[in-house]
């Protein structure tokens, strides 16, 4: 008897395991579908789609030849690196300042920017499309750049700051008696330091700034300085229903995206976790 | 040691003036890094939301100066009849919340076990948080499209008689809109979990056992009320990602249709602007959305005080 229900144990155990691996096999088909969906359709022609079968590089030749990809590509790209330079500029500075060096208002100045990751894109953007029209910066990167960087730049210096924050009050002091100033220690001391939250914070604006649509599509209104996702978005009619071809963009668009998140995935959930740790 | 006391000694010796000087010193260079967060923030996020909040009691059209018309602004965007659809849009879009959290919570259990290739799993799982909406869109309006894999999904298990064409009528396409919401936010709920998860001490879970506690009671007994700030957390982040954060996904999927089937706040909020040229009426209406989340996160806050 003992040794039935031990048997018995065992293989309750072990059909719970098949349990879970059952259920989490299901949400892997529900999560990889879509992907594999855009793979397969991309490689289709549109007869070939509708016909369900047979496979062809039509799309992709479609693709290239109604949108400008590569440009588009590269429009994305100047765009998120210049709003993440910005953003690194403005977020290391201030987390030096906030964390590290404090001074009397400055836990003021940190409430103040915290509070500011609260603001939708959507209450801020009509105002700042009109003064940034008036200063005619429309249709010239600056302006997206200008405007990602403001968006990503609150929750980028809350993290520095926090992560400035848990560094020892000894690396500043053995640093001063070491002569340096306090601009030297940041370029030569605090910024080494700070290099994981750096690449965090990197990681985290690459993604969302790439597959960002509403900036581009209000301040970059010409065809040739448009970011992938706009390409996509406002795709001219006549191809609108060329699922395919839409596949093959959407996969193009998504794929730098989802290089960066396999590469850095470590950073990017350590990003999300860091603002729920106070 | 050595270190400290080599810290310590000049620093005892400096006259009091220096050390006071070196303050000063040091409170200047605070101010002078301030500075580009100050002017970046300032100019590109707080600027633009006071004129917001100034031009939400306003007429205007974008190029003509605003006319002041004070509180019925407010009266006007409430006494729309397109308005309260929108409202009541977004209240549905509440309704997709728990599913958004509980479906990662309990697949974060599973992956909590830890069976062998959980780190897969986990990688699998949260890679749509890496995926444009605008693709997702893309791929979202061919599966619910009347012609679309969910169709030929029913047309193969023998459902073919039934077409559900959930795009072309309004309270389905925003149930259609609620169901990739969640399979969007799946990821970044179930890492909120997971983090949590971590948290919880090993040793709780042998004592438990060892009084003989059973899987469903340690789950119900010990895990949920320790994951009680992570599922509030997980809550307050999916209800702003939904008021806004799906622009994009709408724009593409459904471009707010049909009819106002699913026109959010915040796509509300771009069509008044850019396609009517009604800039009054989207400030009003970008400030409700404004004190919406703020709001839900003065709660987030005051739930995260209440535990310490």
């Amino acid at each position: 008897m003992g040794w039935s229900s031990r048997g018995g144990a065992a293989m309750w155990r072990r059909s719970q395991r098949s349990l879970v691996y059952a259920a989490l096999l299901v949400v892997t088909v529900v999560m990889l579908y879509p992907f594999w969906f855009m793979v397969r359709t991309s490689l289709r022609s549109l007869t070939q789609y509708y016909a369900g079968s047979g496979y062809s590089l039509t799309s992709w030749h479609d693709l290239f030849a109604a949108l400008p990809v590569l440009r588009e590509l590269l429009n994305s790209t100047l765009i998120t690196a210049g709003a993440i330079v910005l953003i690194l500029a403005a977020s290391t500075t201030a987390g030096y300042a906030l964390g590290t060096l404090r001074y009397r208002f400055s836990s003021t100045v940190f409430l103040v920017v915290a509070s500011a990751m609260m603001v939708p894109m959507q209450s801020m953007i009509i105002p700042e499309y009109v003064n940034l029209a008036r200063l005619g910066f429309i249709n010239h990167y600056y302006a997206p750049i200008l405007v990602y960087a403001a968006l990503g730049t609150p929750f980028a210096t809350f993290l520095l700051t926090t992560y400035f924050r848990r560094l020892p009050e000894d690396v500043i002091e053995a640093s001063l008696i070491d002569g340096l100033g306090y601009g030297k220690i940041f370029f030569r001391v605090m910024l080494p330091l700070a290099v994981p939250a750096i690449v965090t914070v990197v990681v985290l604006q690459f993604i969302q700034i790439w597959d960002d649509l509403l900036v581009g599509l209000l301040f970059l209104q010409t065809p040739q300085q448009r970011p992938i996702t706009v390409g996509l978005a406002t795709i001219p009619s006549q191809h609108f229903l060329d699922v395919p071809m839409l596949m093959a963009g959407s996969l193009v668009s998504a794929l730098p995206a989802i290089a960066v998140y396999l590469v850095f995935q470590r950073y990017l959930i350590r990003g999300l976790t860091m603002g729920m740790s106070k | 040691m050595s270190a400290e006391s080599h810290a310590a000694t000049p620093a005892r010796l400096k006259p009091r003036r220096s050390r006071s000087r070196l303050a000063a010193r040091r409170r200047r260079a605070g101010m002078l890094f301030t500075i580009p967060v100050i002017a970046l923030v300032g100019s590109l996020l707080l600027l633009p939301i006071g004129q917001t909040v100034y031009y939400s009691f306003t007429t205007w059209n974008g190029f003509e100066p605003a006319q002041w018309v004070g509180i019925s602004a407010y009266q006007r965007l409430f006494s729309t009849p397109e308005f309260v659809s929108v409202l009541e849009n977004n209240a549905l879009l509440v309704l997709a919340i728990p599913v958004a959290v509980a479906l990662p919570l309990a697949v974060a259990f599973l992956i909590n076990a830890h069976v062998r290739g959980w780190r897969i799993f986990r990688s699998v799982f949260f890679l749509p948080t890496a995926v444009s909406w605008v693709v997702i869109a893309f791929v979202a309006r061919n599966f619910f499209d009347n012609k679309g894999i969910l169709q030929s999904i029913l047309n193969g298990i023998g459902l073919g008689f039934w077409h559900p064409d959930l795009l072309s009528h309004e309270r389905s396409a925003l149930i259609a809109v609620m169901i990739t919401f969640v399979w969007s936010m799946f990821g970044t709920n179930m890492i909120i979990f997971l983090a949590g998860m971590s948290t919880i001490d090993q040793e709780i879970y042998d004592a438990a056992r060892v009084d003989g506690a059973g899987n469903l009671s340690v789950m119900f007994r010990i895990t949920f009320p320790l994951l009680k700030r992570f599922v509030q957390l997980a809550v307050i982040i999916s209800l702003i990602t939904a008021f806004s954060a799906l622009f994009s996904l709408i724009y593409v999927m459904t471009s707010g249709g049909p009819g106002y089937g699913t026109t959010t706040l915040e796509f509300f909020i771009y069509e008044q602007a850019f396609t009517q040229q009604n800039f009054g009426i989207a400030a009003t209406a970008g400030i409700v959305l404004f004190v919406g989340v703020f709001v839900i996160s003065m709660i987030q806050v005051r739930l995260l005080r209440s535990d310490d």
